[in-house]
């Protein structure tokens, strides 16, 4: 199945062509991912749904280069992931790339702000700069005051927390984020969304996000249904409203 | 780049700290294996100082000078001419400077057979100067009964105890030495014994007697020639490198090494380099045994630590480190632990050794009565000596132990895939 978004085709952030992820082999193969082609433009908001098992973390983890496709292709900034050696990966995701990861996956000997500066620090950007900018966004998602603590001090809330900023600090180019509002009130969900839209909106970022929340989906601009690894429907949206078939359940 | 360095070590640092139970056992066994390291190393190099400082001061000096033949033949017709003896002795002054050396001096050292009233038994006639004598060997030390040797002394002889035994002598006893001659016909010398000594070395005890070099000399019709000048310097130091500068200088004075063959003391006395050779391998060989015990310890400890953290190695790939970065974390973690343990136990080494075991180890249970080692006497206290190379030498072990034991987990660390290893538990 191919899906283009409308608005940024000819400028795409991220293009994978009859892409498949097959675990396992002969009759215990389990196609997580099955000829999935989709571009999605620079500068969206785009969210995958479906229900668990449906191969939306695959997805994620395919588009980051975190694992190998078994056929197809993935191309991030019109570059090829699968032609890359594994340092010129791990160059991608340093410089273009913010991950939040299903679990918080913080780094439990790092304090919040040694968390969320990490991908920072790793890219050689100026100690009083990456502080003014962690400073300001954990005042603004409510983590003020809780930079020095670490990650087995922070309820699982503030843990997720940390764990976008790391992933939207430094504004890069894509943000891959797997349910980044799993553990959130909605007081929390909103701050970090908003905080994902003014990155989108103001600095061009894409957003790709993992959700069953209907509160990212409503914010989405696309919708990406994923059903057995397949893409069962790939919308775009106008308002706030959701479409009814994104919450339908499985056909059997 | 610094950066990056600055957070992988951080990172490491905190790890550390944070199995601070393990990493605290770790550091243990290498405290304790670099320590007994040190210490035994300290107490052989204190051990072998002592078997060649007495080996030297009783034998043929650090540096042996002597008529390239005599070693083989024993004859007094290899012997050195006075007038080359004075080019030695000057050849000496020349290449050091006089605190290096302790004292130079002409011996007459002879194969002959000592004869008393009841019997007669082959020993060492050593012909010696008893003032210099008394100053740089043991001999007079040892004396057990009666006196060491005086200037002035014209008859008089000191022998082992054991020859005083088998030949039945008592001090004021007369004896009768019978040696080939310059000439090569048998000369016989009366002399009278003035002392017994027991030095613990057998064969010394067994069969030296020793008497005047002036009066050996007279009869033996060697004017003032002698069949070797020994060298005792005050270092052992330099002594190859003070050899060579004195065969050069010879040969530039005219004596050519057919005259004089100068040999510092492990080609003069090659059964006691030996006898060392061998006590060092087979330290080294236990040494081994128990770093390598050690290490396996370190890559156990470090490995577990790794596997443990598969998960966090998986996050920190995924958000950009690369297998090189991971790689280098694990091993600053390794030699981080390992030097600094390497050193602690280096401190502890030194201060057991300088410290505890300052006024030396009594080793005499070891050797039971005789107290010698390959032809050297053995003091029954050892003090540990903590030599230069011994230090280089357990610090680069000690680099090498964390470099290696941190390779296979730091590549294990290397291997890890960031979608699987985030799917792990912690």
């Amino acid at each position: 199945m191919t899906s283009k978004s409308n608005c940024s085709a000819s400028n795409p952030a991220v293009e994978t062509h009859e892409l498949w992820k097959t675990f396992g082999e002969g009759e215990t193969a389990v196609h997580a991912v099955q000829n999935i082609s989709v571009t999605i433009g620079t500068g969206e908001f785009v969210a995958l749904c479906g229900p668990s098992g449906s191969g939306k973390t695959t997805l994620v983890n395919l588009i980051g280069g975190l694992t190998d496709p078994t056929r197809g292709q993935v191309l991030v900034d019109g570059r090829d992931v699968g032609a890359m050696s594994e340092r010129q990966r791990a160059q991608l995701r340093l410089d273009r790339i913010g991950f939040v990861f299903q679990a918080y996956n913080l780094l439990p000997v790092l304090t919040a702000l040694e968390n969320a500066e990490f991908p920072l620090m790793l890219r050689g950007v100026h100690r009083d700069e990456r502080r003014e900018e962690v400073s300001r966004l954990f005042e603004h998602i409510g983590l003020g005051g809780l930079e020095d603590r670490r990650p087995g001090a922070l309820s699982g809330g503030q843990q997720q927390r940390v764990a976008v900023a790391r992933a939207v600090l430094g504004a890069p180019a894509l943000v891959l984020a797997d349910e980044p509002t799993a553990n959130l009130d909605t007081q929390a969900s909103d701050a970090l969304l908003e905080v994902m839209e003014v990155l989108n909106r103001e600095r061009g970022v894409t957003f790709i996000f993992c959700t069953h929340d209907p509160r990212v989906m409503r914010r989405a601009r696309r919708i990406i249904r994923l059903v057995d690894g397949h893409v069962e429907r790939d919308a775009e949206k106008e308002s706030g409203d959701l479409p009814s078939w994104v919450l339908e359940p499985v056909e059997t | 780049m610094m950066e990056r360095w600055l957070v992988i070590t951080r990172i490491a640092l905190r790890n550390l700290r944070r199995q601070l139970r393990r990493s605290s056992l770790t550091a243990s066994a290498m405290v304790l294996g670099i320590g007994f390291l040190m210490f035994v190393r300290a107490l052989e190099g204190g051990a072998h100082l002592m078997y060649v400082d007495t080996a030297t001061r009783m034998g043929t000096g650090h540096i042996a000078m002597e008529h390239p033949d005599y070693m083989g033949s024993q004859d007094l017709i290899d012997r050195i001419a006075a007038t080359d003896l004075a080019t030695g002795l000057q050849a000496v002054e020349e290449v050091t400077r006089p605190e290096e050396v302790v004292a130079v001096f002409p011996q007459v050292n002879l194969g002959g057979l000592a004869q008393s009233a009841s019997s007669s038994i082959p020993v060492r006639i050593a012909g010696v100067d008893p003032a210099l004598e008394r100053d740089v060997s043991f001999f007079a030390d040892k004396v057990v009964e009666g006196r060491y040797l005086e200037p002035g002394d014209r008859l008089e002889a000191i022998v082992g105890v054991e020859v005083a035994e088998r030949l039945r002598l008592e001090l004021g006893s007369r004896l009768v030495l019978m040696a080939a001659g310059a000439g090569g016909e048998l000369e016989s010398q009366l002399v009278l014994v003035t002392g017994l000594f027991r030095t613990g070395v057998p064969e010394v005890d067994r069969g030296v007697v020793q008497i005047p070099i002036s009066t050996a000399r007279e009869w033996l019709e060697l004017g003032d020639d002698a069949t070797s000048m020994s060298v005792i310097l005050a270092s052992d130091d330099r002594t190859g490198q003070i050899a060579t500068s004195i065969r050069e200088r010879l040969r530039e004075g005219g004596v050519d090494t057919d005259r004089i063959a100068v040999r510092p003391w492990w080609e003069a006395m090659p059964e006691l380099y030996a006898g060392l050779r061998a006590d060092a391998v087979q330290t080294y060989v236990m040494l081994v045994i128990l770093l390598g015990i050690v290490a396996l310890a370190v890559v156990n400890s470090i490995l577990m630590a790794v596997l443990n953290r598969t998960r966090e190695f998986g996050v920190m790939r995924a958000l950009g480190l690369n297998r090189r970065s991971v790689g280098a974390m694990v091993m600053v973690e390794g030699v981080i632990l390992t030097l600094a343990s390497g050193l602690a136990g280096m401190l502890l080494g030194l201060a057991v050794s300088l410290g505890i075991f300052r006024d030396g180890v009594d080793i005499s249970w070891l050797f039971g009565g005789d107290l010698a080692f390959a032809g050297a006497i053995v003091e029954p206290v050892i003090s540990p000596a903590v030599l230069t190379v011994d230090v280089v030498a357990i610090l680069s072990i000690v680099m090498a132990i964390g470099i290696l034991a941190t390779l296979y987990p730091a590549w294990h660390a290397t291997r890890i895939e960031p979608a699987e290893a985030m799917k792990t538990d912690e």
